[in-house]
């Protein structure tokens, strides 16, 4: 019996093939905290610059110049699926800076909304971001559109509310699937500013030649932080470079391994 | 609604509880918590079907106000409202009553208008790509010519005549799919993982509020 074995019989509380995994997971969430925790004694790691987010606010200013509304989805998932729930919850960080932002200015916002179970919550996070600005009296209800549970049926009904309210700045950060094109696409047949955003590999390729900006993967992740500007949430983006190093170590080592006829790597992760 | 019921400290806690007891089973084998655990994503499925009816009445309160109105094609939204009202009367799960999936009405209604519609969606996104194509393919830097090669290497290893012409575009065209193209997929997964990870960590520790009526109090 291998010593491996051996530590996984006596450590029967974990379940098996997974305990590497945990492992993995600590390490990150304890760089990730640690971060946080060393930005409070004031020592701040170098955040880069994200274009696209530095370009929601001139996208805002755009479409209040041009007297035309501005929309923020969030995509198409709901806030509850295990892949693609995070992105969501990324694009309604987005939405709260928008909101706010649109607040201040004066700008309309529309905000098209596929999962019933969101639109509750973009709904609050629209009309507290006008409360909070003083103007309640300018939120509208009607805004906050739920348009159709079904994929294309949301879709067609953004595409005509894009065309017909002549879309001055579109903002899409969270999960997107086979209508992301259809969107980008007709948002530049209005003239509209587009910011799009998704971990949706598959659809980033659509987004990237369509609109002005395009938040790759992480980024739509790093976004809600990084618009709040709180040194403590912008430190936990440094925590996330430990995995990466801890990925790149793993990938270097089973390449070499591999190569040199070991498997101890795989069974390793298969722990 | 109570002040107290408001506090953004309920929703966090809830976020909190809920997402402990759905990784710790995943990783650590205790019965009473996978019980939990399973407990809990029933209330979710619940809560989520609940939440169709706020779709529905929010459809109605806004296509309503349209109607009454009479905004700017406001008859679109009538429309909208007969035609749901036809779906949802007809498809009730009442068999004994002739409705449900398999009344007439019901079945012509989503066999002959939401499914070729939702087909007719989808397949016009063929066109948003040629016209997405037009202006991505324009060399006007060293990345947009790569795009461009890349790109043209890739309608050359699917079209049949040129691969009859020429079958070396396959091996370049499954190199491109396979190599550069597959390592990029890879790195933006581990990158999102790690992100969503981070996203985790700060909802755990309730900093991430940006998702709570954007972190502020009324």
């Amino acid at each position: 019996m291998s010593d491996i074995q051996e530590i996984c019989e006596t450590m029967s509380i974990l379940i098996e093939g997974r305990i590497f995994g945990l492992i993995c997971l600590a390490i990150i969430m304890l760089a990730v905290v640690y971060y946080i925790q060393r930005a409070k004694t004031g020592k701040v790691p170098a955040v880069r610059r994200v274009p696209g987010i530095d370009a929601i606010d001139e996208a805002i200013g755009r479409a209040v110049e041009m007297g035309r509304p501005v929309f923020c989805s969030h995509g198409i998932s709901n806030m509850r699926a295990a892949t693609y729930g995070p992105q969501t919850i990324a694009g309604l960080g987005v939405l709260s800076h928008v909101a706010a932002k649109c607040a201040e200015v004066g700008a309309r916002l529309i905000v098209p909304v596929r999962q019933p179970e969101v639109w509750p919550v973009a709904a609050d996070i629209v009309e507290t971001a006008y409360k909070v600005a003083g103007k309640q009296d300018e939120y509208s209800f009607d805004d906050v559109k739920f348009l159709s549970p079904a994929q294309f049926g949301y879709s067609s009904s953004y595409l005509g509310l894009m065309m017909r309210e002549r879309a001055g700045a579109n903002i899409m950060v969270g999960a997107y699937w086979a209508e992301s094109l259809q969107l980008a696409e007709t948002g530049n047949r209005v003239g509209a500013m587009q910011i799009s955003g998704t971990a949706n590999q598959h659809q980033l390729a659509f987004f990237v030649v369509a609109t002005d900006y395009c938040l790759i993967g992480e980024e739509i992740f790093a976004a809600s932080a990084y618009v709040t500007g709180e040194i403590a949430l912008l430190s936990s983006l440094a925590g996330q470079d430990v995995g990466r190093f801890l990925g790149v170590i793993l990938m270097i080592l089973g390449a070499l391994m591999i190569t040199f006829g070991s498997d101890a790597l795989i069974n390793l992760l298969g722990w | 609604m109570s002040e107290a019921l408001r506090r953004i400290e309920i929703p966090i806690v809830i976020t909190i509880l809920c997402t402990l007891l759905q990784i710790i089973p995943f990783y650590i084998n205790v019965p009473p918590l996978e019980a939990a655990s399973d407990t809990f994503r029933s209330w979710m499925i619940l809560v989520a079907t609940c939440s169709t009816f706020i779709g529905a009445i929010t459809l109605i309160m806004i296509h309503s106000k349209t109607i009454q109105k009479q905004s700017k094609g406001w008859y679109y939204s009538a429309i909208m409202i007969i035609f749901m009202a036809a779906i949802t009367l007809t498809g009730l799960p009442i068999p004994e009553a002739g409705l449900g999936d398999t009344n007439t009405v019901f079945d012509f209604l989503f066999k002959n208008i939401y499914t070729p519609l939702g087909s007719t969606m989808y397949s016009i996104i063929a066109f948003f790509i040629t016209s997405a194509a037009y202006r991505a393919f324009r060399a006007r830097n060293i990345e947009a010519g790569l795009v461009l090669l890349s790109g043209l290497l890739m309608i050359c290893k699917n079209a049949p005549i040129t691969t009859s012409l020429w079958p070396g575009f396959v091996t370049i065209g499954d190199w491109i799919f396979d190599v550069p193209n597959m390592s990029t997929m890879r790195a933006i997964i581990i990158g999102s993982a790690l992100g969503a990870i981070a996203l985790a960590v700060r909802t755990l520790l309730g900093m991430e509020r940006g998702y709570l009526r954007g972190g502020g109090e009324e």
